[in-house]
């Protein structure tokens, strides 16, 4: 059944805060989340008194404490009706969008503040920390699994299926790297161009999966804040609206080894597989309720920590068919020149990764306003941002327009 | 690893924010899982079984997913099976580990139809897609006896 909450809830303020880790005073998710959040609502014209509600996402990696939402409310001084956090892995950033989405559109409350914030780039090893997260702790981390290595089964299976190369894989890191060197806050920007066969030729990871293949972790933090309202509310009362066109979300397992233990729910009607996610699921979500389909889409972000994870979700999110992400790459599909705008700072790959979903929602607003801080997308009117999190577990995809559709 | 920089100000009062070995160290088995371990205690490899509609699940199951029964017991597996998927892994996510690279993970389906992450052992060029493999014990770099796979009936 298709919902008719598309275009009903719109964005009305935005706040950022970035900070690197070569900063002389380091700082912490919960400063960076604070000083974003103030901005959102200083820009969205908006008291303390008037949030409704707050929505977190996952707590940060980086300031593990027990229901994160409250330490943020406590730092702003407000008293909102809802709140919580959104926990779906990294999805959970786009993810609170619905929440606030929902909340808003009941009429329990006039304004949502979304905050999501990490800096485990400043404090953390990252590479350790995270190969205990992203695997199951009694049945495969005792393995000696990493993040890559749990990816790379997908990828194993992806390429197997689908006759997908390394060379088609690599493309991509190659095209995301031109958009990063672009852009002021990416990671690799001072790194210069990478061909494909600088990508092949890098050292091995877990294989398939080399180094240029894999994200880079954002050597630093972000935090990003956005304050939402009713269509309604934000046309009489604000200048800068931005709609919720469409959004979707879908969860399909929480390890990699227990993935092919589940069926019976989409996508894995039939039968387990390595290759279907909830990106798919969520997709159709947001063009149903947006009444949109892949070519009104001017502009893509997605969360793909890995080069094939780009192929896979280009397939899922309807821009290609299904299997078709290496010849949609090969003919030029993402191309810095000419392509599909895509990962437009970068993407996990060339910007940097840390768990930055709000933050690619805010970059995909800027170009459609023409205040791009990369290289800019000329007459961009409607976004797309994926975001995911656990090992292709969770994900949210999420529908932004400048004008309000239905 | 110790995940901060000696330069950086220590308002964790030197508590180390490396999740990763701390982690680990929090495994144990759970009352859904301890049938498990005590069979991989002795070189038995088991699965979840449903003693209501015969379904077979690993690594564990609580509740009967198939037919919402809580009636579980184990079965012992036959310990064949064939590579799902696999990687090598040339990085280890940890110094314990680190000495082990390259090392093979990756998915084995069993004949009884059920899907295990483990590790795989076997010759350069043997293990793929399709290949093989039978069930062993090894006591892996955590000190942890674990079923692993070796390519080769």
């Amino acid at each position: 059944m298709r919902s008719d909450i598309g275009s009903k809830v719109a964005i009305v303020g935005i706040g950022r805060a970035l900070a690197k880790k070569s900063d002389p005073e380091p700082k912490t998710p919960l400063q960076l989340g604070a000083r974003a959040a103030v901005d959102a609502m200083r820009q969205a014209g908006i008291g303390r008194n008037q949030v409704g509600a707050l929505f977190t996402g996952r707590t940060p990696q980086s300031y593990m404490v027990l229901q994160y939402n409250q330490s943020l409310m406590n730092e702003l001084k407000i008293g909102p009706t809802f709140c919580s956090e959104t926990t779906n892995h990294g999805a959970g950033a786009l993810g609170a969008l619905e929440v606030a989405a929902l909340a808003l559109d009941s009429r329990m409350i006039d304004y949502a503040l979304v905050v999501t914030n990490e800096a485990s780039g400043i404090w953390m090893d990252q590479v350790g920390s995270n190969a205990s997260w992203e695997g199951d702790l009694q049945f495969e981390a005792a393995y000696g699994s990493t993040t890559p290595a749990l990816y790379a089964q997908f990828a194993c299976r992806y390429m197997h299926e689908y006759g997908i190369t390394e060379e088609q894989c690599a493309r991509v890191s190659v095209e995301n790297r031109r958009w990063a060197l672009d852009h002021p806050h990416a990671a690799m920007r001072s790194k210069g161009a990478i061909s494909v066969d600088d990508v092949m030729n890098s050292r091995m990871i877990a294989s398939p999966l080399k180094l240029l293949d894999c994200a880079v972790w954002y050597p630093g933090g972000i935090a990003t804040a956005i304050v939402l309202t009713r269509a309604d509310i934000a046309r009489a009362k604000h200048e800068e609206v931005t709609y919720l066109a469409g959004f979707g979300q879908c969860s399909t397992h929480e390890w990699v080894g227990e993935r092919m233990g589940g069926w019976g729910y989409e996508p894995m009607v039939d039968a387990p597989d390595m290759i279907r996610t909830g990106a798919g699921v969520s997709a159709i979500q947001a063009y149903e309720m947006s009444g949109l389909g892949p070519k009104d889409i001017d502009i893509v972000q997605t969360s793909a920590p890995f080069s094939f994870v780009n192929l896979m979700i280009l397939e899922e999110l309807g821009f290609c068919g299904r299997g078709e992400g290496g010849a949609f790459v090969d003919s030029g599909g993402v191309d810095y020149d000419g392509g599909l705008p895509f990962n437009t700072n970068g993407g996990y790959l060339s910007f940097g990764q840390v768990a930055q979903g709000l933050y690619n929602l805010t970059d995909t607003i800027d170009h459609l306003y023409g205040r791009s801080e990369g290289r800019p997308v000329k007459n961009a009117k409607v976004g797309m941002i994926h975001g995911h999190g656990g090992v292709l577990a969770c994900h949210a995809v999420v529908i932004v327009s400048r004008e309000q559709l239905q | 690893m110790t995940g901060m920089p000696e330069t950086q100000i220590d308002w964790s009062k030197g508590v180390p924010l490396t999740a990763g070995n701390y982690f680990m160290g929090l495994y144990q088995p759970s009352p859904e899982t301890a049938g498990f371990w005590e069979g991989v205690a002795n070189d038995e490899l088991r699965i979840k079984h449903c003693r209501d509609c015969g379904r077979l699940w690993h690594p564990k199951r609580i509740v009967c997913t198939h037919c919402g029964s809580s009636d579980l017991d184990w079965k012992k597996a036959d310990g064949r099976g064939e590579i799902y998927s696999f990687t090598e892994v040339r990085r280890a996510p940890t110094p314990a580990f680190a000495a082990s690279v390259p090392y093979a993970l990756g998915l084995v389906k069993l004949v009884e139809g059920v899907f295990l992450f483990t590790r795989f052992f076997g010759a350069p060029g043997t293990i793929r897609i399709g290949a093989a493999a039978t069930v062993d014990f090894k006591v892996l770099e955590l000190g942890q006896k674990l079923p692993v796979f070796t390519v080769g009936e």
